[in-house]
């Protein structure tokens, strides 16, 4: 393989390890606001910090993010800005936080079965 | 190299092209509302230099894309009724339209939303264009006319999200960005001159006229098919005469009752039918007109 594929390679195996946990990473984003963010600021909240490459392509939480509010884990509602079109703040909803607290155990769980399988290798 | 917002969304929407229309318009929205906002704090930088490191966190054009085809791709499956209707048979399709909820939503929009916000909307935007021309002359008159525009905006992106509601077809989700760089005069020129704005005003006059016609379609189509199948109850239960000259009341004959309460029936079915067929044409009309992209 050449670069060029590796690096095509390493793109979609990130791809395919990020489809769980970007649900994960924004519930938990969501949930530790004390009030109720919108797009821009949830993305610059889980960007924080990070200098180098993001793990998760802040362009692919939008749309995560309205699904997470079909599935009735968060809620949201629209508000008017004074300098751009309204918003919509998203909210943590009582399944949203039941949904977090398992995901946070089975990532977890999953979490200590890879590291001690990769030990082993 | 994209070297501008702009230059951006042009690729993020060659991406996307075949993908529904109200999907493009809110992933432009989405991208357009993340790189301005984060532009703007960077105002030292020229926009190529500032924005390469924006993209770079943002994601290129068709990994953007591809995030929003997989989650629609998902969603337009759970959404969707399960796909049993195609194997059924022909009957069983025909008579089973009451269990159907795309005709149920078609009939309540039909019947009920379309003629009131048609009368809404019909105002709306009649005393909006003439008070706007009339008061061009004067210094309210741009202000009242950029105001007037914004709320059509506004109307647009609800009527949409009752279309979806109601009649199934994908609606945009989001306001639309207007481009924080263009300013005020800038923002107010280009909400005047797309086509956007106007096709959602042609919208909102045409409902009225739609919503008569749907009203007064449905309204005769269901009393008679009710009268048709409530004849016999009337007449022989109550002793309702349904027609009468000069004083001599005329029955229908029984041998024919039946058959009333059979044409009743089909004829209530016919209009969930009808409803189920316009409703996806109002769906279409809806989606040409209000939709930007």
């Amino acid at each position: 393989m050449d670069l060029k594929d590796v690096n095509t390679a390493d793109k979609k195996f990130q791809k395919e390890l990020n489809a769980g946990i970007t649900e994960l990473v924004l519930l938990s984003a969501v949930s530790r606001a004390t009030e109720p963010m919108y797009g821009y600021q949830i993305a610059k909240l889980i960007d924080e910090g990070r200098e180098n490459e993001p793990i998760i392509k802040l362009g692919t939480l939008y749309p995560v993010l309205r699904s997470l509010e079909r599935s009735g884990l968060l809620e949201s509602r629209v508000e008017p800005s004074v300098a751009g079109p309204p918003r919509r703040y998203y909210k943590i909803t009582e399944s949203g936080r039941r949904a977090l607290k398992r995901w946070t155990e089975i990532w977890g769980l999953t979490r200590a079965f890879v590291d001690t399988r990769l030990k082993e290798g | 190299m994209i070297k501008s917002v702009e230059e951006y969304l042009r690729q993020l929407k060659k991406e996307l092209a075949g993908c529904d229309r109200a999907t493009i318009q809110d992933a432009l929205s989405d991208a357009e509302e993340y790189l301005r906002n984060t532009l703007e704090t960077r105002p030292d930088l020229a926009e190529a230099d500032a924005l390469l490191p924006i993209i770079e966190k943002y994601g290129m054009p068709d990994e953007v894309a591809a995030a929003y085809m997989d989650i629609e791709s998902r969603v337009q499956v759970a959404l969707a009724p399960a796909r049993t209707s195609a194997r059924k048979s022909l009957a069983s399709r025909f008579f089973g339209v009451f269990a159907d909820p795309k005709a149920w939503g078609a009939l309540l929009f039909l019947l009920f939303f379309s003629l009131f916000s048609g009368i809404i909307y019909f105002t709306w935007a009649v005393t909006g264009i003439s008070l706007s021309l009339g008061l061009m002359v004067l210094i309210i008159g741009l202000p009242f006319i950029g105001l007037f525009v914004l709320s059509v905006q506004g109307i647009a992106l609800i009527e949409g999200r009752v279309v979806e509601a109601l009649l199934g077809v994908r609606m945009p989700r989001r306001p639309i960005f207007p481009g924080k760089s263009l300013g005020w005069w800038g923002r107010f020129k280009k909400l005047i001159s797309q086509k956007h704005t106007w096709l959602s005003i042609a919208y909102m006059i045409l409902k009225l006229p739609l919503g008569i016609a749907y009203f007064v379609v449905f309204i005769v189509l269901i009393s008679l098919a009710l009268s048709g199948i409530a004849l016999p109850i009337l007449e022989l239960g109550f002793d309702i005469q349904p027609l009468v000259i000069n004083n001599v009341p005329y029955y229908t004959p029984v041998w024919l009752m039946p058959l009333t309460v059979i044409a009743g029936i089909l004829l209530l079915i016919l209009t969930m039918h009808l409803a189920k067929v316009l409703g996806r044409m109002q769906g279409a009309l809806a989606k040409a007109l209000l939709v930007r992209y």
